[in-house]
């Protein structure tokens, strides 16, 4: 049985996600949507595969505006419902999102936003807790996987008192990291859905869905938040640990619940700090708040990345400066703890013991010298494309044609796997020039493309995959068309989505759940946006640039060329191999001129591993994916394919 | 290392650097570089005619030091020359001497494949690897725009044992010298296949790109030339072509050299058997033009120039002394032009880019041009 539907007070370990998911079950879930991103994906990933039993539509929408809409219409149907994305997909619904809190809900409807401090999985490490602040909607922040699947079904109760969505905001050290969790129930009967929108136009119930008049529903809305705020200051899911009299409080939420908690054990100072732990962190709970803030003048507020609740609580300081006097902050601001970046037990132990004056035990010499001892012995490693993965051949023709055409052509960047062209320039072969957000790169290289006029006559390209063509470089390729912009546009198509896990997108013909669904065709796109099309294997080295070659010194068009072939990781081609690959030492120039290791230096798929007695290249059988490629560039033909049965 | 000559317009377009690796590839006439190599001292280095070269060790190497000139190389023989056959003076280039001999070494087996410049259309030059008369005829002609020759040379001697006879440009010979010094058997085994070098006279080439944008410019259809020749003391480029002569003010086709060529001390192609040039003797330009000069310069050159001489394929006489002295002085301007084009671009006379300010002739002209400069 997926353990997703474990029955009530069955203690069962959950991934972060996991237990979020649990929570929207146990809460009734009837529709889930989303866009994957990292570390968010599991949560719909989870519900897709139970979503048979438990009566749930789950989608992968295009993107996450679109998600949240299809999400809405179901709380405006009177079911629950749930969307969920990674921090910067909250910036992309943001539109809707900020029209959805005026117009109000009606099914409870969760926003579920997993955010990646530290951009470990990301090229950013934006903080969308500020959204709730500034649409004025709820913030629920969940500290363990208990709380992770708790806090989920309250959301929904909440959203359900309030008439408006509520944010549920984790972090990857709450999402993937796993606990222990004791379930509760699986509701028994399931929503029907009804939209009533006939009633009178103020109505939130079953009037249109709309947010206006604006200023009244403005007014509305605020009001919606104080009711929260009184929900808030006797919620459990804020609670004090620590002494009566503590020296220092602590007031953190999320995972930085747990660094504290670490940071104290680890510098013996559980009779001196004490930990106010917010589950609710918008609105603050102000009642509580001053309760709290009585106890001591020394105030350490603990979270990540930006100082969101230490500039919220300041404010709320400021005006009960009266009734709980003066207070010393320490934090993000004052640079007690840093102000970019991920944090963990020890960083955190490093700012308390500088507050509290205490040093946390080191570690023993004898340790430290063998750990200086060992690290050098470490191999570096750089992130790298698979082996058999078509993006890197898909480089190797971008930078012949960039390198024929001669005019130092400009790349532009998008999100996915290939954006690790941009963050490794090696592995691109040194290709790409820009890396902004999903998209963007398109638009981009849609505004380069138009400054001709003002002297940079450069060719401009950009590349995409296929999950992100749909997701927001329609509107930018349409741009290039309309307003003439000469670019040559690059479709890595790879049949998936493949960075975040391999999930399906619109160019798939199956959903979630893998039920068919018709697929929606790229190249018929583009050649309706009035684009010349081509498509071509990327794997076809030769055939590739020559096409992408004759693209670039085309003038005046806008050119597209899907590169089509399938991830390495595809359930299609994992595992199997199409060729066998081998070296012949005795054609292999290695390190000499005529070579020069083109292979395993310049090309560097980590199957091709360099021998250094023998001084040849040499296949990791067991790695090599068997695509095929390497046996194209090697000069000396050393490197044979033979086709596997 | 090579891009120091790829990037500072030092590249010729000769080919040298090209089929040795997959670093290098020759594309419309320009040398790119596909990737980056971090070998110091590797073939395309040590071939590349815009690189520090041994010349005393190569003169050695080729040439009797009796017949050595500072002018114009070695010098065996100095004579007008031009084919028996009229049918082949018709397609070729005034006197067909090169054609002719590279005919006559391939007929008599001294050579199983030639590499000439190809007549391509579009100016695209890939170097044309021939073995017949026919294949020879088709490609006869001066071409204006660079060949890679020597990348076909390297691609022939690599896929191919047998001996090869090449058409070169000065940059060219000096290249296919260079690799005479070369260092590992495999190295000198290709280039022992080389068997014959004909060299020709150059004073530049032109950017096939610019070269073509100006053709177009002035409404001359790339396929209607037939062929393209620098008359005699007349400013101009004279082309033939199916609607009849046209020519175009030199000035403009000025604007179109590959810069490169501005730092080329060699108008003669002084690393070759024998050079081959049009007999400019501006007073008799109708008379001579269907003349070559020709040079002779090793004993092998000697030997199939006697050959062809014998086998009535060749006509040679002496050429007049003026003629002589013509040449000497045009090819000391150009090596004075380079020298001070190559201090103009290094910005120091102790900075000479490839050359060694030691090397004997580089001195005496370098002199020259300091005396002038006082």
């Amino acid at each position: 049985m997926n353990k997703l539907l474990s029955p009530a007070k069955t203690e069962v370990l959950f991934m972060g996600n996991e237990a979020i998911a649990r929570g929207a079950l146990e809460a009734g879930v009837s529709v889930v949507s989303g866009y994957p991103g990292t570390p968010s994906s599991e949560v719909i990933e989870r519900l897709a595969e139970v979503s048979p039993e438990r009566n749930l539509y789950v989608e992968w929408s295009t993107n996450e505006k679109v998600a949240l809409e299809v999400a809405a219409a179901a709380s405006f149907s009177g079911l629950r419902s749930m969307c969920v994305m990674k921090q910067n997909g909250v910036n992309v619904a943001s539109d809707f999102l900020l029209h959805l809190a005026s117009s109000g809900t009606r099914g409870g409807i969760v926003l579920v936003e997993c955010e990646d401090p530290g951009a470990l999985s990301s090229v950013n490490e934006g903080e969308s807790r500020y959204f709730a602040r500034m649409l004025e909607v709820p913030l629920l922040e969940p500290a363990s996987f208990q709380e992770a699947k708790d806090l989920t079904k309250w959301a929904f109760e909440l959203s359900e008192k309030i008439r408006n969505v509520v944010i549920l905001r984790s972090v990857t050290r709450m999402s993937h990291a796993s606990g222990n969790v004791i379930c509760g129930k699986l509701p028994e009967k399931f929503r029907t859905a009804r939209f009533i929108s006939d009633g009178s136009f103020m109505d939130p119930l079953r009037g249109p869905v709309v947010s206006t008049p604006v200023v009244v529903k403005h007014g509305l809305q605020q009001k919606k938040l104080q009711v929260a705020t009184e929900l808030f200051e006797k919620s459990p899911f804020n609670n004090y640990t620590g002494p009566k009299h503590p020296e220092l409080l602590i007031i953190t939420s999320s995972a930085c619940f747990l660094y504290s908690k670490e940071a104290i054990a680890l510098l013996g100072l559980q009779k001196r700090v004490g930990i106010l732990k917010l589950g609710c962190t918008w609105p603050l709970p102000v009642k509580l708040l001053k309760k709290y803030l009585r106890l001591t003048d020394k105030i350490m507020i603990v979270e990540e990345v930006l100082p969101f609740l230490e500039e919220n609580i300041k404010v709320a300081a400021m005006d009960m400066l009266k009734e709980t006097g003066i207070k010393t902050f320490y934090g993000k601001m004052d640079k007690t703890l840093p102000s970019v970046g991920e944090l963990n037990p020890d960083l955190v132990a490093a700012a308390l013991g500088k507050i509290m004056k205490v040093k946390p035990k080191s570690l023993p010499a004898g340790y430290l010298r063998e750990i200086q001892k060992v690290a050098p012995l470490i191999p570096p490693r750089e992130q790298t494309f698979c082996p058999g993965c078509p993006h890197r051949a898909s480089f190797w023709n971008i930078n012949t044609a960039l390198k024929l055409d001669g005019r130092e052509g400009i790349v532009c960047g998008d999100i996915g796997c290939y954006a690790m062209a941009s963050l490794f320039p090696a592995i691109g072969f040194h290709t790409v020039r820009t890396l902004h957000s999903m998209g963007s790169g398109t638009g981009l290289a849609s505004g380069f493309a138009k400054l001709e006029a003002f002297g940079l006559d450069k060719p401009v390209l950009a590349v995409c995959g296929d999950s992100t063509f749909y997701h927001a470089v329609i509107p930018a390729l349409i741009n290039a068309r309309h307003n003439k912009a000469d670019i040559t546009f690059i479709v890595l198509d790879n049949a998936g989505t493949a960075m975040t896990g391999f999930q399906p997108h619109p160019g798939i013909n199956e959903s979630a759940i893998g039920e068919p669904l018709p697929a929606v065709d790229i190249a018929a796109i583009c050649k309706a946006i009035g684009a010349k099309v081509a498509v071509s294997d990327p794997f076809d080295l030769e055939g590739t640039s020559k096409i992408l070659t004759s693209f670039m010194a085309e003038r005046g068009s806008l050119k597209v060329l899907i590169m089509r072939q399938i991830c390495a990781l595809s359930p299609e081609k994992k595992g199997k191999k199409q060729f066998q690959m081998k070296v012949n030492e005795e054609l292999c120039l290695g390190d000499n001129c005529g070579c020069n290791r083109l292979c395993t230096r310049i090309f560097r798929c980590p199957a091709l591993t360099w021998d250094r007695i023998k001084k040849k290249a040499l296949i990791d059988e067991v790695i090599c994916a068997g695509c095929g490629v390497c046996y194209s560039i090697c000069p000396q033909k050393a490197i044979t394919r033979t086709e596997t049965e | 290392m090579k891009k120091h000559v790829l990037e500072e317009d030092l590249c010729t377009g000769c080919g040298a650097c090209v089929n040795l690796c997959p670093y290098q590839v020759i594309y419309h006439d320009r040398t790119v570089q596909l990737h980056h190599c971090d070998l110091e001292d590797g073939n395309c280095y040590a071939f590349c005619p815009r690189t520090p070269s041994d010349l005393a060790a190569l003169k050695k190497l080729l040439f009797e030091s009796d017949d050595l000139t500072t002018e114009i190389g070695a010098v065996k023989g100095y004579y007008f020359s031009r084919a028996v056959d009229p049918e082949l003076r018709k397609i070729a280039q005034h006197g067909a001497t090169v054609t002719a001999l590279m005919e006559l070494a391939l007929f008599e087996g001294l050579i199983d494949s030639a590499i000439v410049s190809s007549r391509d259309q579009e100016f695209i030059q890939n170097g044309a690897i021939v073995n017949d008369k026919i294949e020879i005829r088709k490609n006869a002609g001066s071409k204006f725009t660079v060949s890679p020759t020597v990348a076909a040379f390297n691609r022939v001697a690599t896929e191919d044992k047998g001996n090869i006879g090449v058409v070169a440009t000065p940059c060219q010979a000096l290249a296919m010298a260079k690799m005479k010094l070369s260092r590992t058997n495999e190295d000198a085994a290709k280039i022992n296949q080389l068997k014959l070098v004909i060299g020709l006279y150059c004073g530049w080439t032109l950017s096939a790109e610019k070269y073509t944008k100006l053709l177009l410019e002035k409404n001359i259809a790339l396929k209607s030339i037939i062929k393209t020749d620098i008359p005699a003391g007349k400013n101009i480029l004279e082309l033939y072509t199916n609607n009849g002569a046209k020519s175009i003010p030199f000035d403009e086709v000025q604007a179109c050299i590959r810069e490169a060529c501005l730092y080329c001390m060699d108008s003669t192609a002084e690393y070759a058997d024998v050079s081959v040039g049009s007999a400019r003797f501006a007073g008799n330009w109708e008379e001579v033009r269907q003349w070559n000069q020709l040079i002779v310069r090793t004993k092998k050159g000697k030997e199939l120039v006697d050959l062809a001489v014998r086998r009535g394929v060749l006509e040679v006489r002496e050429a007049p002394e003026k003629s002589l002295k013509e040449l000497k002085a045009a090819a000391v301007n150009k090596k004075k032009n380079a020298l001070k084009n190559i201090i103009r671009k290094s910005g120091s006379v102790k900075n000479l880019l490839y050359l060694d300010g030691c090397d004997p002739v580089v001195k005496k002209y370098l002199g020259v041009e300091k005396r002038l400069k006082k």
